[in-house]
């Protein structure tokens, strides 16, 4: 990736008083697996090489233009694409400003394994495709379908104020689902190690398992459901995210309104605890400095269920008067928790539906935090025993369910998000 | 931007050659888009972005069947030459993974340009005088619904193809899509509900359609209406009940319950094929009932020709109860024993195409007439229909289900889901609100219990169809209203 033209064009732009570039330059090899057939035409191998910067002007009037430009805006016509920019630029003095430079932390992004795929190696990925099929034979499975993906990123933050940070990290992902039922999977900056890669399709493929036996019937009324950790993902951790969102808060469009970040009373549950830790090694979610240039480090969002801050960016972080936060690019650096915490088997000691997958998060009123979802692929446990399959519908108010005192955060093994033992209603 | 792809000179022709001489067939698509958006809240301009890609994705197949893609963002001949002797290196190397061989169909070259008039005027589109319109908008909007917190958002989007294959063909087309789209949320500090609502037009000058704004603002005014009455509103018990939707989410049944079943490259798990054929000829329905997609000019969803070269076609997926066509591409058709309807489609160039829905929609035969406007209708309104209609002598209570906000469903086992805006009950007793509830169930179930249709085909529910990892706009409809009998597969929520 050669911005020099660009950063050229920018520093020589005499009505460009600030500027911000987010730059990446990606090579990615990817595999499908459709109903049992690898790479078909559907899923094919896929070799795709991309470049592209996100760009922030701020011009001598004090306008701002955002947006991004593509390899050859960058690589070529750049004092076009820049006189582009000032043809929508528009008055937002919140956003008007680009991060100071300032210490960056040393974070490990980058796994050899990783950048050999996305570079045309395929020996680890036939030898991953091998033990999924090894596994559907063995289970007698009928279908499955899947994905691998490996990325090499070239990255580079610079802006007009000295920030210049250059990056080379890696991403690597799976996931696959049996019988059309359940899916599951990994991603990181490298490939999950062979143990945990077998163990997280070995229990997949045991729930799998439990869902194809007999029906069982649903439990009614409000009853302990204990929500898969990859429920907690997709619809409990994306419903507070929502609602922390910077401009959500700012615009009144939260179910959290600015004046309680940094109040005394509690929001959820006294012990609730939602944070960010951006600086573990290998982690999806894990960074150096934000695409605006802000220097990662570890922050609490919730603490002993009070809110702390928002997600802010650097605009919104003005916009509220708040020091911008780091941003939780992937669940695998969130940590949600408390002191109420249970194993899986303490758990699913009494009886519980144990939802696996629910449908229809995309659908719910993230703001008033009402839910009603379908969740088909579930299990009825009584005494620790699944017991079978329930189609059931859950529905309550996310909300009071993190302020209720019996809501308990449940480990599970190969999971950095703790499942969710809660009561709500089935029907 | 479209000239970009009228000046790709000889590389179509350098590539075929190219692919020709190392023994595989070629499918090469390049594309180029705009996008471009101005966000307003609270009367002023938030946010204005403007980003475009183009680039070019190359798909061989090698004689024994094996496929692979590799794609670029540039249209440069010195970057896609090289490109183009990746793909066949990695289609020749996938025989160490195991991939799949799929056989070559038989295609009809093709030759074609399809280049709609409105495109000509997106260079013209100012985001300043945009954000400026949209102010304009939002104070007009809150002077007929003071209260809620408001969000409007206008974005544009010009989304142009080049395809070709080693046959011949060579395929340009061009869509043009812009949206307006609008959201309130209640402005209380006790619980806040959003209600969101939008339109579409191909034209960028939507925002001074004095015909189409006026459309958008009166549904605007529902929406900041039903967000300041939510919060008060009650929970509904779960169960089957006696159902009225609207169009919008007869789109989302069509869409999330049988649209993605009847497509073909899904057929090896579809509870709608066998053995990995379309069960042609099942009975899934009442004789009164067909599903249809179709793309149609105008529309948000609208694509002439598919990512392949091949002109889309008009898919009877339900005819008159009993499955009919199912939404296919070359390959997927070929496997399953389905005719070719050039379905597929792909968000970009980097992505390989697959068989999905452009605007789908629910046809009831001898639908009941309704007058006035749809936006004439609220619950009050669907209240007298259904009493005139004797609906009620029928079933005494109905609940009507009202606007749709986004679903999802199992192909393989046929659960769907979506989800409303409001859900009424009407009664000739009066009618009552309560909180959004999920709609689920069996497809089979919900299609069956189809028993009545009031006023014409409405088909302007917009939606963002995601299927394995790739979002294309879609779109549907159906007549204003549908009557649902209660099934016991079918079911409304839970309660809070």
């Amino acid at each position: 990736m050669n911005l020099d033209l660009l950063v050229a064009a920018l520093s020589a732009a005499k009505d460009v008083r600030a500027w911000s570039l987010g730059a990446a330059e990606r090579r990615r090899l990817s595999l499908g697996v459709k109903d049992r057939q690898a790479g078909g035409p559907h899923a094919p191998i896929d070799l795709a090489e991309s470049c592209a910067a996100r760009y922030l002007l701020v011009w001598a009037d004090g306008k701002v233009s955002k947006g991004s430009w593509e390899r050859r805006q960058i690589e070529r016509e750049a004092p076009a694409a820049i006189a582009a920019a000032r043809l929508h630029a528009f008055d937002d003095p919140d956003a008007a400003q680009v991060a100071q430079p300032g210490p960056v932390p040393d974070v490990v992004l980058f796994d050899p394994r990783a950048a050999a795929v996305a570079s045309g190696d395929t020996t680890l990925l036939a030898e991953r495709l091998a033990q999924i099929r090894t596994r559907v034979a063995e289970a007698g499975f009928a279908t499955w379908s899947g994905a691998f993906s490996s990325t090499l990123t070239e990255a580079r933050v610079v802006n007009s104020a000295g920030v210049d940070v250059r990056e080379r990290a890696t991403a690597a992902g799976w996931h696959v689902s049996f019988e059309g039922e359940l899916s599951d999977g990994h991603s990181g900056r490298g490939p999950e190690e062979d143990a945990a890669f077998s163990a997280r399709l070995e229990r997949a493929a045991a729930l799998v398992r439990q869902l194809s036996g007999p029906a069982a019937s649903a439990p009614a009324g409000e009853v302990p459901v204990l929500l898969h950790p990859n429920v907690v993902e997709e619809y409990v951790l994306s419903t507070l995210f929502d609602n922390l969102d910077g401009a959500a808060v700012a615009h009144g469009e939260s179910a959290f309104r600015a004046e309680q970040f940094g109040a005394p009373s509690a929001v959820l549950r006294e012990d609730m605890e939602l944070a960010v830790d951006p600086l573990q090694p290998l982690r999806a979610g894990s960074y150096r400095v934000s695409g605006e240039g802000v220097a990662a480090r570890p922050a609490a969002f919730l603490s002993r269920g009070r809110l702390v801050s928002p997600v802010l960016d650097l605009k919104y972080a003005r916009r509220l008067k708040l020091p911008p936060s780091p941003i939780p690019y992937a669940m695998d650096t969130v940590r949600f928790g408390g002191p109420r915490a249970a194993g899986l088997p303490e758990a699913l000691d009494g009886s519980a539906l144990f939802v696996l997958h629910v449908l229809g998060v995309h659908t719910q009123d993230a703001v008033s935090g009402d839910f009603s979802l379908s969740a088909p692929q579930s299990l009825r446990v009584d005494a620790g025993e699944a017991r079978g399959r329930v189609r059931a519908t859950i529905s309550g108010n996310l909300f009071r369910i993190l302020r209720r005192e019996d809501t308990l955060f449940v480990a599970f093994e190969g999971e950095t998000t703790p499942g969710l033992l809660v009561r709500c209603h089935v029907a | 931007m479209i000239e970009d792809l009228t000046a790709l000179g000889d590389l179509p022709q350098t590539l075929v050659r190219r692919a020709r001489s190392a023994g595989v067939y070629l499918v090469w698509r390049a594309q180029t888009r705009a996008v471009r958006r101005v966000l307003v809240r609270e009367r002023r301009v938030e946010e204005t972005s403007a980003s475009s890609v183009s680039g070019v994705g190359l798909q061989v197949f090698t004689e024994d069947g094996a496929t692979a893609l590799a794609s670029r963002d540039d249209l440069l001949p010195d970057a896609t030459l090289p490109l183009l002797d990746g793909a066949v290196r990695a289609a020749h190397g996938g025989r160490a993974l195991g991939v799949h061989r799929a056989a070559l169909p038989d295609l009809p070259p093709t030759r074609a340009e399809v280049v709609p008039e409105e495109c000509r005027h997106f260079d013209a589109l100012s985001l300043r005088e945009a954000g400026e319109r949209l102010v304009e908008l939002e104070e007009e909007w809150a002077r007929r619904s003071p209260g809620p917190s408001l969000r409007l958002a206008y974005g544009t989007d010009l989304d142009a193809w080049r395809v070709g294959r080693s046959d011949g063909t060579d395929v340009l087309y061009a869509m043009p899509r812009c949206v307006l789209r609008g959201a309130a949320t209640t402005p209380s500090a006790g619980a806040r509900h959003t209600v969101a609502t939008a339109i579409s037009s191909p034209h960028p000058r939507l925002l001074w359609d004095p015909e189409r704004t006026a459309l958008f603002l009166r549904r605007a005014e529902a929406a900041a209406r039903l967000c300041l009455q939510l919060p008060d509103a009650p929970t509904h018990p779960p169960g089957s009940f006696p159902l009225v939707i609207d169009y919008a989410l007869a789109k989302g049944l069509a869409h999330e319950a049988f649209g993605h079943a009847s497509e073909a490259d899904a057929f090896r798990s579809s509870i709608l094929a066998k053995d990995g054929r379309f069960r042609v000829g099942d009975e899934v329905g009442p004789a009164h009932v067909s599903i249809v997609d179709e793309t149609l000019p105008g529309d948000h969803a609208w694509q002439p020709f598919s990512p392949n070269g091949l002109p889309r076609r008009r898919t009877t997926i339900v005819s008159r109860g009993r499955l009919h066509e199912a939404l296919s591409d070359p390959w997927s058709a070929a496997e399953s024993g389905v005719a070719v309807t050039g379905a597929e489609r792909a968000e970009s160039y980097r992505h390989a195409p697959v068989p999905r829905m452009s605007n789908i929609r629910i046809e009831v035969e001898g639908a009941l007439p309704a007058p006035g406007t749809f936006e004439d209708y609220g619950p009050e309104q669907v209240r007298e229909l259904l009493a005139h209609a004797g609906v009620f002598r029928r079933h005494p209570r109905v609940v009507y289900l009202s606007g749709y906000s986004g679903g999802q469903v199992n192909t393989a086992s046929g659960d769907f889901v979506f989800n409303c805006k409001a859900l009424y009950t009407l009664s000739l007793d009066g009618i009552a609100l309560y909180r959004p509830a999920i709609f689920s169930g069996s497809m089979f179930g919900a299609l069956q219990s189809i028993r009545e249709a009031f006023g014409p085909l409405l088909l302007d529910a917009l939606g963002t169809c995601g299927k394995w990892g790739q979002s294309v706009p879609s779109s549907g409809g159906s007549h204003w209203f549908l009557v649902l009998d209660p099934h016991p597969a079918v079911r409304i929520g839970g309660s809070a």
